[in-house]
């Protein structure tokens, strides 16, 4: 039976205790250093001792651009990068800085945080994108950017795409290198710049495994357990073979994949590894047959990739002919996960035929820990891909690989989760605008002609750059790591940006349906139809931030809410998610012509957009967090009713349907779930939001007890894990501000 | 059209039957089991609950209620619950949620069309509509509209209820319930008329009944300390449950003393504030005992 629990084998469950250790360490002093985190838990080790290492511009600006000059420092970088080994790990490697200090516009000093800083992303400026030379920067369009509120237009962004690690797995860095020798040959291109960049990096990176080799046989030569000796021994024969060779066991093909997404998030805090259970199963299965590896030590393998990185990766699914790919390795992910109990991103696809036990297992899990896995579901996205043309097989291989996204892996540039637009100051903007247009009729058919046209402007504006940065982006940031683990860009010499990828979808996100939902909602009802106050009133209290008037705020947030069902603001909502689809998706890039995909997803950017937001209509203050995502707002349903249901209907009605995801969010009482045929039913609603046509499920299950202790104070609750959004982090790496809105959803729905 | 006065619509309830349910609550019940932690639904009539944790002082109670129920006492909000006719125009000018008119009349047709919104939600899980309260069957015609409507659209259909109504009302709703719950606290009928304000022979009459129509049928017992909470008053109650040829299983539910605020905002006294809830190992080892006459058994 696949689905049998392993039983624990005390030595390996004492290592993959002391790297849950280590990494609750690692995460204090992380905070220490650079303050909490307001994202996702990353990898990255913390590193005080300076790093001899200064980049090697090519730019009179001193920054370095294109392939050859990144390539050349990224490879000077590993031959000074530190090394890391824990004794406990099977694993070596570790990564210690978000980015290469000079190269891809990183700066060291402000680059990690700082404990003082308020996390306020900038809007943008002329030194946006860092990454690009300043003369590349479309500096023409930011003052429209700023005037919506765009932080994020999309310009320059790096990774957020899928690669598909079995390239890397089958050829290994030796097989990789000879690839791009041989293409480079049969090519013969006059410029060899590319080829000469992904040389570079990938000598780099034997140069820095050789250094792990030389330091795991040094540890040894000094450790006096004899277990740990073995171990560091192993470490150094697993990666003397890896400098060239392709992996041949399980453990080999763990210790590459450390190797690829270490060089991956330090250059692009890229975090896609695969279909997880899919790449490592063929390694498990001949393992075991050999009597080389146990379900246990198979385990402590992912514990340390987990402990290495979280890494996003999805187990289950279906293959392109549809068969079910749950397999024992899947069970296994799962256990791993649940054994080392720290934020780790795994996705489990859901689809109509998947294998329950696997769905039951992971749920079991997540009422033990609290979180665990999120869900993507097949239902909306593997239909929603198809539609722009695409076979459903081929939708099928999408995997859920970043915070929100899915991608082909190796096959889809669709620079997922880094382009996202304010759906509400186009509301605040047509307020404006119609008030001051004496002429202008006061009506909703009035201020939603102009909403429409201010939100046209600001798609248009962010598809110009979408434009500008396919035309440029190569020559300034390439995507060097990935290209490697791509199907094209090192057959044709191209970067993925620059025609290396077949399919080409760009993904935007739009932020704060519900409040410009509710918003339109408050308007209609209590202006309109009721006139309980003026237009100018209105905008009276909204420039005054309600000030002495919580009564009129109260009035204007009471009106039946999205998520409600059948109300005004359920209207709205599925109008505005309908006009912004449409927007996005029904007509491409004015220049390529490349299609976008519309979604609906903040990430954890929803104090961002709301500290540049005066009070909006629907009782929000000036400077408070917009909605996140396309959930409804918290409280949405009057008498403080449990509203998963609801919420799942809202969030379906408004899923756009192309492929990209709107996640829902839900926040469940653990007690509850453990009550009676408490996991039987949430299984069941999963099920169903697949069916609804959903694409993604974050779920937390933490008593609202503990979430207001830890909020109160961190230290109650050190090891508490949150699933935010589509990632999950320790709750005391993140600020009191950022958990806040956490907190409110959590309170609001137990 | 039916009409019917119901305090709330929930949905996603997961203890009122199987699968994922939306239960729907009316307003009224003919006991009074002091630890009921659904107050608001005990009295027949709209009533007004005052959360003053909310109240923003703005005033528009004190213009609209025409009883002058609401003043300004010392800078505070003063409600004289004893001049309030329920009339509910003080809740509708309260945004901020501090007044709230507990007891909304609803069409049959309209409780059906939220019932309907998480179709999806039943399909997946075998689940459906439960209809409680208060107890469903002190408005017959309403609960008969509600079910059969859902009925017809294919919906699982249950009903809770203290079986303490005349015969007739459940024979009228059985052809359009698919599962009957029904709560038997006390087998004694004096310590039921003490506990509860009402005796039980019509009770467990009507559970005799129910017993011969097959109807699939879940008895429940709220296990209150004090009350019913040891293991003679459960093997009285399992003896009597597994005599139901039509019993699917015996729940015992575990008392719980979360319903202050309720109690407050309706100005009335929490008589079970202080009792204590019996331990997850009590409910386990009732649970056992009820086991102990062959009948699928589970505690909350």
């Amino acid at each position: 039976m696949i689905s049998h629990r392993s039983t624990p084998d005390p030595v390996y469950q004492r290592r993959i205790e002391a790297l849950h250790a280590t990494k609750k360490e690692h995460t204090d002093l992380k905070v220490k250093l650079y303050g909490h985190f307001d994202t996702d838990d990353h990898g990255y080790i913390p590193w005080t001792e300076p790093i001899p290492f200064e980049v090697i511009p090519n730019h009179p600006s001193g920054g370095c651009y294109g392939m050859a000059c990144i390539g050349h420092n990224f490879r000077r970088w590993l031959e000074v990068h530190p090394l890391y080994i824990h004794p406990a790990s099977s694993l070596a490697g570790a990564w210690v800085y978000k980015g290469i200090p000079g190269l891809g516009g990183f700066d060291l000093e402000s680059g990690m945080g700082d404990p003082d800083r308020k996390k306020v992303s900038k809007p943008v400026d002329v030194s946006y994108p860092k990454s690009w030379k300043p003369e590349d920067r479309p500096t023409h369009l930011y003052e429209l950017h700023r005037k919506y509120n765009t932080y994020s237009p999309g310009i320059g962004n790096k990774n957020h795409f899928g690669p598909d690690m079995r390239i890397g797995l089958e050829l290994g860095w030796g097989g990789l290198l000879r690839k791009v020798r041989h293409f480079r040959e049969l090519n013969h291109p006059p410029d060899t710049s590319f080829y000469d960049g992904e040389e570079d990096l990938i000598l780099g990176v034997q140069t820095w495994i050789r250094r792990h080799v030389e330091l795991a046989r040094e540890m040894a030569a000094e450790e006096s357990d004899p277990k740990t000796r073995q171990n560091l021994l192993d470490i150094a024969e697993v990666n003397e073979w890896l400098i060239d060779g392709a992996p041949r066991t399980f453990r080999e093909a763990c210790q590459f994949l450390v190797w690829a997404q270490d060089i991956d998030r330090m250059w692009a805090l890229g975090g896609a590894l695969g279909q997880l259970d899919e790449l490592l199963l063929p390694y498990y299965e001949a393992d075991i047959a050999a009597g080389r590896e146990t379900d246990e030590s198979i385990i402590w393998h992912l514990c340390s990739l987990f402990f290495n990185d979280p890494h996003y990766s999805q187990i289950g699914g279906q293959a392109p002919d549809g068969h079910d790919l749950t397999s024992r390795m899947s069970f296994l992910i799962l256990e791993a996960m649940h054994r080392i109990r720290i934020p780790t991103n795994i996705a489990l696809r859901v689809h109509e035929e998947m294998d329950q036990e696997l769905l039951r297992r992971a749920l079991e899990y997540m009422v033990e820990d609290g979180t665990g896995v999120d869900f993507a579901l097949s239902g909306g996205l593997d239909e929603g891909f198809a539609k722009n043309g695409y076979p459903l097989g081929l939708a099928r291989m999408r995997a859920k690989v970043g915070c929100n996204w899915t991608a082909l892996p190796g096959f889809e540039y669709s620079i997922q989760d880094g382009t996202r637009l304010c759906l509400v100051t186009p509301l605040t903007l047509a307020l404006e605008e119609l008030l001051a247009d004496e002429q202008a009729p006061r009506d909703m058919d009035e201020l939603w002609r102009r909403y429409a046209e201010h939100l046209g402007i600001v798609v248009e504006a962010v598809k110009v750059g979408k434009d500008i940065h396919m035309e440029r982006q190569a020559d300034n940031y390439t995507e060097i790591v990935l290209n490697l683990f791509c199907h094209g860009p090192i057959e044709r010499g191209l970067d993925a940006a620059a025609g290396g990828l077949d399919i080409i979808d760009l993904a935007f996100d739009g932020v704060g349906l519900a409040t410009v939902a509710d918003s339109f909602a408050a308007i209609e009802q209590r202006v309109v139809e009721e006139q309980r106050l003026t237009w100018e009133q209105l905008m009276a209290h909204l420039e005054n931030d309600f000030a002495d008037a919580d009564d009129v705020r109260m009035m204007l947030h009471s009106v039946p809410r999205y998520g409600s069902g059948g109300s005004r603001a359920d209207g709205w909502a599925e109008r505005i998610a309908a006009l912004w689809t449409h927007l996005v998706r029904d007509t491409p890039t004015p220049k390529g012509r490349y299609i976008c995909i519309p979604g609906l997803f903040s990430h954890g950017g929803t104090n961002n957009y709301g500290k540049r937001l005066g009070a909006t209509p629907n009782g929000r203050h000036a400077g408070a967090p917009v909605s996140h995502s396309a959930d409804p707002d918290p409280g949405f349903l009057p008498g403080g009713a449990v509203a998963l249901t609801a919420k799942a209907n809202a969030v379906a009605s408004t899923q756009s349907g192309w492929g990209n995801t709107t996640p829902l969010q839900v926040e469940l009482d653990g007690k509850l779930v453990k009550s009676m045929g408490g996991i039987d039913a949430v299984m069941a609603f999963v099920m169903a939001h697949n069916r609804q046509g959903g694409t993604l499920i974050n779920m937390n299950m933490v008593s609202k007890e503990q979430v207001l202790e830890a909020h109160e104070d961190p230290s109650t609750h050190p090891d508490l894990m949150i699933r935010v959004t589509g990632y999950s982090a320790y709750f005391n790496s993140l600020s009191r501000e950022y958990r806040q809105p956490i907190v409110d959803r959590i309170l609001a729905e137990n | 059209m039916v009409e019917g006065i119901i305090t709330d619509i929930q949905r996603f309830s997961i203890h009122d039957g199987p699968g994922i349910r939306t239960t729907v609550f009316l307003k009224g019940c003919n006991q009074r089991c002091f630890w009921c932690h659904n107050p608001e639904t005990l009295s027949p009539k709209p009533e007004l609950q005052l959360y003053l944790e909310r109240c923003i002082a703005c005033g528009a109670c004190f213009e609209r209620c025409p009883e002058g129920a609401h003043t300004l006492v010392d800078g505070e909000h003063h409600f004289d619950r004893d001049v309030c006719t329920g009339c509910g125009a003080c809740a509708e000018t309260c945004y901020a949620r501090a007044l709230v008119l507990i007891g909304e009349t609803k069409s049959a047709d309209e409780v059906v069309e939220t019932v309907l919104r998480d179709r999806a939600f039943y399909e997946t899980s075998g689940g459906g509509v439960t209809l409680s309260g208060g107890d469903p069957l002190l408005q017959p015609a309403f609960t008969e509209a509600v079910l059969s409507r859902c009925h017809e659209a294919g919906l699982h259909t249950a009903v809770e209820t203290a079986a303490n109504v005349p015969w007739e009302r459940i024979e009228k709703i059985l052809p359009v319930t698919d599962l009957v719950m029904m709560d038997i606290k006390l087998m004694d009928s004096e310590r039921h008329r003490e506990a509860v304000g009402v005796p039980n022979e019509r009770i467990l009459a009507n559970a005799r009944r129910l017993g011969e129509t097959g109807k699939p049928l879940i008895v429940r017992t709220p296990v209150v300390p004090g009350i019913n909470d040891d293991a003679d008053t459960i093997r009285a109650i399992a003896a009597f449950a597994a005599r139901l040829p039509n019993l699917v299983s015996y729940e015992l539910l575990r008392f719980h003393a979360m319903a202050t605020n309720k109690y407050d905002s309706l100005g009335m006294i929490y008589q079970a504030a202080t009792l204590t809830a019996p331990t997850q190992e009590h409910m386990a080892a009732l649970a056992e005992v009820a086991r102990g006459y062959g009948i699928e058994v589970s505690h909350s």
